[in-house]
């Protein structure tokens, strides 16, 4: 089925059964999945029209006026804050893609700087050691970015949230190995956990923890934000077609390649990583993924997901995967995991309240590979004109 | 990014795997046939030279039960009393190899005697009719390729194999493997160094077996660091750029053990080979930092590899493509390195066809990631001097192809001589136009 995101007057309804549109041939996964729990919440619209407007539009300016023979591809990856950045441009002049590829690079490099918990020298390392005991002023960058994982924090209440790195070192996912931490391990580390312990002045752009042992860690949302700024870099040269990927994991489809109904991105099946979970078409939008895949530990024949519950200390269970659909790298990555954590009907609290957000869960169904998909969107959902959404299963 | 086309970790540990598995390795996992072999079926064989290196030898060929060690020969009476103590078969010993030629129940011999011997033993050896091992490097006069080739040719029914042992080491042939499939793009270029901080001197307990015992030192007898360092490095060049060089450039000198060698303590040379990929050597005498490796690189990545540990490193490319590509991107973090800076160890081991058991799969999974982060270090199942004696005799036994043929040790000993003349000359050096 084909099915389209968007909703045009900003209304939507939950649970609302995708409309099957019989031009499209359904093709199933060779994997079971039990339809019957399928809750999709989608319309369909008469944006495939728009959408094709626009991706002309966007091609006519990438290439200037000139014809479609004349564009050059020019992809380019890069190793930062731990993973993979890899970005995919169209324009007429390859050394000016590259660039501006490099200045990308470049960018996510100086984030890596500033914002890895792994580096002693970085501002967030700095804050890290000192704030506990004095205000520290912070980066007016950085500090947004704190504001808004305190924000997300709020909304969620505690299910995302940076100050869940001590746990993590618990748990041994910080540069050690595995381990099962005691009950009352966790909750001492507990203590030191929480976003309420986070004090941010916007006048003095200050941060100050007012516990000793707080530490935060931006993993959960700094590759998005990262997105964005590379976004933001591709944007002022004029680009108009591009990925930029933070490791699969954090992705933007700046406008579409060439020819195309927007970024074809196949998010991978929570027990395969070489089957397709749902396939969408993005432009000028951002998709990211959590998964219990990426990051766990088997301990007594039982697998523990890298994903921490910040209120319970443990790492989340019956949850394999989520995928998150927001205009901005910052809005799904500081989100996929938060989904994670609060799961289907928190979730669905959440989006009653939170417009212009679409998040596919992929939950434990019987015996792997078997699992099943619930897809939700915003009560109040809408995505802008240039953007495409669509999900083409 | 075409998922694809991406060369994932497990991609590539699997590839890894798979050419493992291919590879028809004699050296792996020794066949039960083999394991009490009838005694028709022995290879008889001789080791000629039993100082350091022909020991080594005996020391596996101890353990190969395929071979029987029926005569050592050396004129140094201490290595000859040394080589009958580590084969252990109670072998005749002999002072004069071409005595030793003249048995008829000898099968095959090895020479791995100081390199100016090296030619007319294989010559004679040859000629009698036995199966030739020479340690590397195969002759020592560039007029001599020619007599071997000729007399090789006269006996195309005797295996003729040369000692560059990297040719039978299972981490090597995956590496080649996985050059061969692409892992790395073109070879463009290699670079290798094997550096000690020693003045590579044998004890000499009386200074009248100087020259005999410390033939390395001398130009008489022997190619210096060339011969004996860079050769094994050189073939491991050729072996992944798949070609032989077309010239040399070399500078080196007696710059820190003054003690009367004739050799060189440092070598900086520089190969080309015809595609204008190089092969950059250095070899010194005053300082083991970095100790010996191979680095291939290529324009999709690098491998750096040497006995016993091999890593490969993804390039990071930037690929440049007209449009029209069909753009299909996969989202769900499981690339979370590309292998760019941390490397992703090269490891033959495969868990079989496919149908491992679980916890076999498990326990090599883990052994790779062990491996990864430097805590577990890979062991061959064989080390590669037992394999190449393993290979050798199972060539004399089964007539199949010898691991490290003529071709290869010509182009190996070429590429000695021809460094050393360009040391020698301070000019460049270009092979000769084949025929």
């Amino acid at each position: 089925m084909n099915c389209d995101l968007r909703d045009g007057n900003g209304r939507g309804a939950q649970d609302r059964p995708c409309v099957r549109n019989s031009r499209f041939t359904i093709h199933y996964s060779p994997f079971t999945i039990h339809h019957s729990l399928f809750t999709i919440i989608l319309l369909v619209t008469c944006s495939r029209l728009a959408g094709s407007l626009v991706t002309a539009l966007a091609i006519a300016t990438a290439v200037g006026g000139h014809g479609a023979e004349n564009v050059v591809r020019y992809e380019a990856s890069h190793e930062s804050m731990g993973t993979v950045y890899t970005v995919a441009v169209y324009g007429r002049d390859r050394t000016f893609l590259s660039e501006v590829v490099e200045e990308v690079f470049e960018e996510v490099d100086r984030l890596d700087e500033q914002m890895s918990n792994y580096k002693p020298e970085s501002e967030l390392s700095a804050i890290n050691r000192e704030a506990a005991s004095h205000p520290v002023v912070v980066e007016p960058g950085l500090f947004h970015l704190l504001e808004i994982s305190v924000g997300r924090s709020k909304e969620t209440d505690g299910a995302f949230d940076i100050t869940v790195g001590p746990l993590m070192k618990s748990w041994g996912f910080f540069r050690g190995r595995g381990r099962l931490p005691s009950r009352a391990e966790i909750s001492q580390v507990l203590k030191r956990v929480g976003y309420q312990h986070l004090k941010l002045d916007a006048e003095r752009r200050t941060i100050r923890f007012d516990k000793e042992g707080v530490e935060i860690d931006l993993g959960g949302i700094a590759k998005g934000y990262a997105v964005d700024r590379a976004v933001e870099i591709l944007r002022s040269n004029g680009i108009t077609s591009a990925l930029v990927s933070s490791g699969m994991s954090s992705i933007y489809a700046l406008g579409s390649p060439p020819g195309e109904h927007g970024w074809k991105i196949t998010v991978r099946a929570p027990y395969d990583a070489r089957k397709a979970g749902d396939v969408f078409r993005l432009q000028n939008y951002s998709l990211s993924t959590s998964g219990s895949y990426e990051k766990f530990l088997r301990i007594g024949g039982k697998n523990y997901c890298h994903i921490m519950d910040p209120h319970t200390g443990w790492p989340v269970e019956n949850m394999l995967s989520t995928a998150v659909l927001a205009p901005t790298g910052t809005d799904t990555d500081g989100r996929s995991a938060g989904f994670f954590v609060m799961g289907v009907e928190r979730s669905r609290k959440y989006l009653s309240v939170h417009p212009n957000l679409a998040v596919v869960f992929y939950l434990p169904s019987g015996a792997p590979p078997e699992y099943k998909r619930v897809m939700l969107r915003s009560d109040s959902y809408s995505i802008p004109a240039d953007s495409i959404v669509e999900i083409d299963r | 990014m075409e998922n694809e086309r991406d060369v994932t970790r497990r991609d590539f540990l699997k590839t890894a795997a798979a050419v493992a598995a291919a590879s028809a390795l004699p050296s792996v996992g020794a066949p039960a046939i083999l394991a009490n072999p009838s005694p028709n079926n022995v290879v008889n064989y001789g080791m000629i030279g039993t100082g350091t290196e022909g020991c080594t030898l005996l020391k596996f060929l101890a353990t190969i039960a395929e071979g029987r060690c029926i005569a050592t020969c050396d004129i140094y009476p201490p290595n000859l009393k040394k080589g009958v103590e580590t084969i252990g078969s109670n072998p005749q010993t002999y002072e004069d190899y071409r005595k030793m030629l003249e048995r008829k129940d000898l099968d095959a011999v090895m020479v791995v005697t100081p390199l100016n011997l090296h030619a007319q033993m294989v010559l004679d050896a040859l000629s009698a009719g036995k199966h030739v091992f020479v340690e590397k490097t195969m002759y020592f006069k560039e007029d001599e390729e020619d007599k071997i080739r000729k007399a090789s040719e006269e006996h195309p029914k005797q295996a003729l194999q040369v000692g560059l042992q990297r040719r039978s080491s299972l981490l090597y042939q995956v590496a080649i493997e996985m050059i061969r499939k692409g892992a790395v793009g073109k070879v463009m270029f290699v670079r290798a160094n094997w550096h000690r901080n020693s003045n590579w001197r044998r004890p000499v307990p009386d200074p009248k077996f100087e020259r005999l015992l410390n033939w390395r030192m001398y130009k008489e007898y022997s190619g210096g660091l060339f011969a004996e360092l860079a050769s094994h490095q050189l073939d491991v060049a050729n072996w992944a750029i798949g070609a032989e060089p077309v010239s040399v450039v070399a500078t080196g000198g007696i710059d820190y053990w003054k003690d009367g060698r004739e050799v060189c303590d440092n070598i900086q040379a520089i190969y080309e080979y015809p595609g204008g990929q190089k092969f950059l050597w250095s070899g010194v005498l005053y300082n083991e930092h970095f100790q010996f490796e191979e680095e291939i690189m290529g324009d999709q990545g690098t491998l750096i590899i040497t006995l016993g540990k091999g890593m490969f490193y993804r390039e990071r490319v930037a690929k440049v493509s007209k449009a029209g590509l069909k753009e299909n991107w996969w989202a769900g973090a499981t690339v979370a390195k590309a292998a760019t800076q941390e490397g992703i160890p090269i490891f033959p081991e495969h868990a079989g066809n496919g149908e491992a058991a679980f916890v076999d799969r498990e326990l090599l999974y883990a052994k790779r990631w062990l491996a990864s982060m430097g805590i577990y270090k890979y062991e061959e199942p064989h080390d590669p001097w037992w394999s190449e004696m393993s290979n050798f005799l199972a060539s004399v036994r089964e007539g199949k192809p010898v691991v490290a043929p003529l071709e290869i040790g010509v182009a190996d000993a070429q590429g000695v001589i021809y460094g050393n003349r360009a040391v020698e000359t301070g000019q460049k050096v270009f092979w000769p136009k084949k025929a």
